[in-house]
C-alpha cells in the first residue's frame, strides 16, 4: 500500500534533534518579532495615510457629501451621474487624447535624445546634457506652467513675440481649443520627459558594445542597428518608461489648470480637474470619490494592458 | 547579515518615543493656531502676513473690549469657493471660526448655509448704528441682504469701472470721455488707440471671471446671465435705517439661467466683434497681477478695474497722472457690476455677541481707519474712501463711490448659493463665444444656459 510504504520512507529519514529544531524555531519567531517591530511604523503609516483613506474614498463614492452635512447614502447616483454628464465625459477623453499624444512625444524625444547623448557626444558633454534635460523636472509644475502662460500669451508673450519676427501671428495659443491643447502638452512633454531620458540612458547603458561591433562588421548602418538592436534590448526599458509615463499621464493637473482652467469650453479640462472641482469647487464630494475611483481603475487596466502586451513586445536578453 | 543588538534597538526605540513625544503637538494638531483656545477666532481671506498687518486691529479691538481675546486666522484661498472649502474643512474638523471675512461671490453661500443673521444684533444697538448707515451706500448694504435678513455690513467694495492710460489717450488725441459715453464712443476709442498706437499694444484687455469680465457688459445693456430678480422682505431694516429707500429689497434673487436673452446675446456679439477687430485682447484666465504691470508699461489702453487697483498702480511706480478711470461706457443702460466684502457670523459659534462686537468695531470709522490703510480698495464708508483716496487715486478718484450714487441701479456680482458652479459655467464658455465666428455666440450660450440649468438643477 502507498501509505505503508510512505510511512516507512519517513521513518528512514533522520530526524532533527528536538532541542536543536525548538531553537531554531525560537530564533525564527525571534527575528520574525524583530521585523514586526520594524515593519511596524511603516505599516501603520501605509495603512493610516493611504489604505483607510482609499478605503473611506471608494465608500464615499456611494454617498453624497458637502462636508458639513451629514453623508447620504446615494447608490450608483453619483456614477449615473459620471455616465450622463458631458463634462466629464468630455474630461476623460481629453485625458486620453492627451496621454496618446504626450507619452508617444515624451517617449520619442526621450529616446531619440538619450540615443544621441550616448552615441553621438563627447564624454565630457554627456553630464551636462543629462543634468539639463532632467533639470525641469525638479521644478514644480504649477510655477512652471505660470511661467509658460507668459511665454504663450496672445498679446505680449515671448512666443509670439518671436513669430512676429518672422512675419507669422499672433497665434491665439491659450483662447482655441487646438491651441491650448498643443500648448498643454508642450509644457507638460518638456517638464517631464527628462526622467524618461536617464530611464532610457540606463537602459542604453546595460547594452553590451560587442553587440553593435558585432554588428557593424556584418556592414548594419546606423538605422538597423537601432532598430534591429537598440529597441529590441532597450524594450524592458520602455515598458518600465511607458507605464510610469501612462500612469503620470492620467493624473494630469498642474499644468491644464494654470494654464486654462479646462478651457475654453472643457477642450483642457482633464479627469484630475474634474475630481478637483467637484470636491472642492462645488462641494460634490462623493461625486468626486466616484470621478476617482473610476480613474483608478483606468490606471489599473491600462497598466494591466501594457503589462499584457509586454509579453509580444518587450524582449529580455 | 548583522544583527542589531538589543540595546541597539532599545535606544532605537528610545529615540523614536522621545521624537515622537516632542512632536506630539504637531502630529495631534494642539499646536494650530487657535485649537482649544478662548478667543474669538476672525477668519480672513489672505496670507499669514495679511493676518500680522492686521495685529493693530486686534490691539485697538482689545483697547474697546479687554474681555474679549481675539485673533486673526488667514485662509488663503484661490477664490471664494476655494476659501469657502477651506472655511468648511475647519468647521469639519471642530475649528469653526466665530466670524468670517465673505465677498459678495460667497455672501449667499455662506447665508444659506453658515451664517447667522445680524438682524437682532443691528437692531439692538441701532442707536449706535444709525450713523455708519449714514455714511454707507444702501446698496452695498442690499447686496448683504438674503431672503430677508441682512448677514454682512459691508467694509470695502469695488464697482467695475474704466482704467485708462493717460499715455494711450494723449497719444490717440482723446479726452477723458463724457459720463455718459456709449458702447459706440467706447469703440471709437479703441479704434483710435490702435490707430496711434507703435509696438505691443492692446486697446482693450479683459479678464475672463465673474468681476470685470463679461459681466459689466451685460449690464450695461440692461441684462444679465442669470435673471436679476429680488427677495421680498427686508422692511424692517429698510424702514429703520433708510427710510426713504422706499423700493429696496430683502435681498437679490438669483434662480433663473438667463444665457439666451437677446440681450445677452447682443453684449456677447459686440465683445465678440471688438476681439475680431483686434481692438479687444481674447479674455484671459485669472486675476490681474500680471495686468497691473502690462497697464504700468503702458502697453493696455483700457482694462476693467475699481479702487483696489490704485495701491497696485502706486506699487507698479505710476503717477496720478498716468492714468485715470472713467464709468463703464453705456448700453441700453449704465448699471453697473459691484462687489463687496464684509464679515459675517457663523452659525455654529458660541460667541455670537463677542462677534458682534468685532463686526461692529469694525465698522467703526477708527475701525475702518485701521482696516484700511491703503487705497486698495473703495471704503464702504463714503467719508473714510474720501481720504484714502483724494491724495493718492487718480484725477477722478471720485467715482469709485460715485458709481452706485450716479447708478444707483447697480448691482451685486450674480452671486447664487451656487455660485462655485455659476462662475465656472461663465468662464467656460465666455472663452468659447468671444474667440470664434459670430455664429459661436449662440452656440456658445445655448451651452451656458444648459451649464446654468445643470447648476441650478443640482441643489
Amino acid at each position: 500500500m502507498a501509505t505503508t510504504t510512505a510511512q516507512t520512507v519517513i521513518a528512514t529519514v533522520p530526524a532533527t534533534p528536538p532541542a536543536a529544531r525548538s531553537l531554531k524555531e525560537a530564533n525564527r519567531r525571534k527575528q520574525g518579532r524583530m521585523a514586526g517591530w520594524f515593519l511596524a511604523p511603516t505599516v501603520i503609516g501605509v495603512g493610516l495615510f493611504t489604505v483607510v483613506p482609499m478605503i473611506a474614498s471608494i465608500v464615499l463614492a456611494f454617498f453624497s457629501w458637502d462636508i458639513i452635512s451629514t453623508p447620504k447614502f446615494v447608490g450608483l447616483d453619483n456614477f449615473a451621474t459620471i455616465a450622463t454628464s458631458s463634462t466629464i465625459r468630455v474630461s476623460f477623453l481629453n485625458t486620453f487624447g492627451f496621454v496618446i499624444v504626450a507619452v508617444i512625444l515624451q517617449i520619442v524625444v526621450a529616446l531619440g535624445l538619450a540615443v544621441l547623448v550616448q552615441t553621438k557626444m563627447p564624454g565630457w558633454l554627456r553630464g551636462f546634457f543629462r543634468s539639463a534635460f532632467f533639470f525641469p523636472l525638479i521644478l514644480s509644475a504649477a510655477s512652471v506652467s505660470l511661467i509658460m502662460s507668459y511665454l504663450f500669451n496672445e498679446d505680449f508673450g515671448t512666443i509670439n513675440k518671436i513669430l512676429a519676427l518672422i512675419g507669422l501671428g499672433p497665434v491665439k495659443w491659450l483662447s482655441t481649443a487646438a491651441g491650448a491643447m498643443v500648448v498643454t502638452i508642450i509644457v507638460y512633454v518638456w517638464q517631464n520627459f527628462g526622467f524618461t531620458f536617464l530611464l532610457f540612458i540606463g537602459g542604453l547603458s546595460s547594452i553590451p558594445a560587442d553587440v553593435y561591433e558585432a554588428s557593424s562588421i556584418d556592414g548594419a548602418s546606423g538605422w538597423n542597428q537601432f532598430s534591429r538592436i537598440t529597441l529590441p534590448l532597450v524594450s524592458p526599458t520602455m515598458l518600465v518608461a511607458s507605464v510610469m509615463a501612462i500612469i503620470s499621464a492620467l493624473q494630469i493637473f498642474d499644468q491644464p489648470y494654470v494654464l486654462t482652467r479646462g478651457g475654453p469650453g472643457d477642450s483642457t479640462r482633464t479627469a484630475v480637474m474634474v475630481i478637483y472641482q467637484s470636491a472642492f469647487t462645488e462641494l460634490h464630494f462623493g461625486l468626486a470619490a466616484a470621478i476617482g475611483l473610476v480613474l483608478m481603475l483606468v490606471i489599473m487596466l491600462a497598466t494591466w494592458a501594457q503589462f499584457k502586451l509586454s509579453t509580444k513586445f518587450v524582449f529580455y536578453m | 547579515m548583522s544583527s542589531l543588538s538589543r540595546r541597539a534597538f532599545i535606544g532605537l526605540g528610545g529615540a523614536a518615543a522621545v521624537g515622537t513625544g516632542l512632536s506630539w503637538r504637531r502630529l495631534s494638531g494642539l499646536d494650530i493656531p487657535g485649537r482649544n483656545s478662548d478667543a474669538l477666532s476672525v477668519c480672513i481671506n489672505g496670507t499669514a502676513q495679511d493676518a500680522a498687518a492686521n495685529q493693530g486691529l486686534i490691539d485697538a479691538f482689545h483697547k474697546v473690549h479687554p474681555d474679549i481675546p481675539a485673533r486673526i486666522t488667514p485662509v488663503q484661498g484661490e477664490d471664494q469657493s476655494d476659501f469657502f472649502a477651506k472655511v468648511l474643512t475647519l468647521v469639519a474638523a471642530g475649528t469653526a471660526p466665530d466670524v468670517v471675512m465673505v465677498a459678495t461671490e460667497g455672501t449667499q453661500l455662506f447665508a444659506d448655509r453658515l451664517a447667522y443673521p445680524l438682524d437682532e444684533f443691528v437692531m439692538r444697538d441701532k442707536a449706535d448704528m444709525q450713523e455708519y448707515f449714514d455714511d454707507v451706500h444702501p446698496s452695498l448694504v442690499e447686496s448683504f441682504m438674503y431672503k430677508g435678513n441682512l448677514y454682512e455690513l459691508p467694509m470695502d467694495y469695488n464697482a467695475a469701472n474704466m482704467f485708462m492710460s493717460s499715455k494711450a489717450m494723449t497719444m490717440a488725441g482723446l479726452d477723458y470721455p463724457d459720463i455718459h459715453w456709449t458702447w459706440d464712443d467706447f469703440h471709437g476709442y479703441l479704434k483710435a488707440m490702435k490707430k496711434a498706437a507703435t509696438g505691443s499694444f492692446r486697446p482693450f484687455f479683459w479678464t475672463n471671471r465673474l468681476f470685470g469680465g463679461i459681466v459689466p457688459w451685460l449690464y450695461t445693456n440692461d441684462t444679465s446671465f442669470i435673471k436679476p430678480q429680488r427677495f421680498t422682505g427686508g422692511r424692517w431694516f429698510w424702514n429703520q435705517f433708510y427710510p426713504k429707500e422706499t423700493q429696496r429689497s430683502g435681498g437679490f434673487r438669483w434662480t433663473e439661467p438667463n444665457a439666451e436673452d437677446p440681450k445677452v446675446i447682443e453684449a456677447f456679439e459686440f465683445m465678440q466683434e471688438l476681439i475680431a477687430e483686434n481692438l479687444a485682447s481674447s479674455p484671459v484666465q485669472g486675476g490681474g497681477n500680471e495686468l497691473v504691470s502690462r497697464f504700468s508699461e503702458g502697453v493696455i489702453g483700457m482694462t476693467p478695474a475699481g479702487g483696489y487697483w490704485v495701491e497696485g498702480l502706486i506699487e507698479a511706480g505710476m503717477k496720478r497722472t498716468d492714468y485715470d478711470a472713467a464709468y463703464f461706457p453705456k448700453g441700453r443702460t449704465q448699471q453697473h457690476q459691484f462687489g463687496s466684502t464684509g464679515y459675517t457670523i457663523m452659525k455654529s459659534s458660541d460667541k455670537k455677541d463677542e462677534a458682534w462686537e468685532w463686526i461692529k468695531f469694525c465698522s467703526t470709522l477708527d475701525g475702518m481707519r485701521i482696516v484700511r490703510r491703503k487705497p486698495d480698495s473703495t471704503a464702504a464708508r463714503r467719508s473714510w474712501n474720501t481720504q484714502l483716496y483724494k491724495n493718492a487715486g487718480p484725477r477722478h478718484w471720485d467715482i469709485f463711490y460715485n458709481t452706485v450714487d450716479k447708478f444707483p441701479t447697480s448691482a451685486p456680482i450674480p452671486a447664487p448659493p451656487q455660485e462655485a458652479a455659476v462662475e465656472s459655467a461663465l468662464i467656460k464658455n465666455v472663452t468659447s463665444a468671444v474667440t470664434g465666428s459670430r455664429k459661436h455666440v449662440t452656440v456658445a450660450l445655448k451651452n451656458l444656459q444648459r451649464d446654468l440649468e445643470q447648476a441650478f438643477g443640482e441643489e
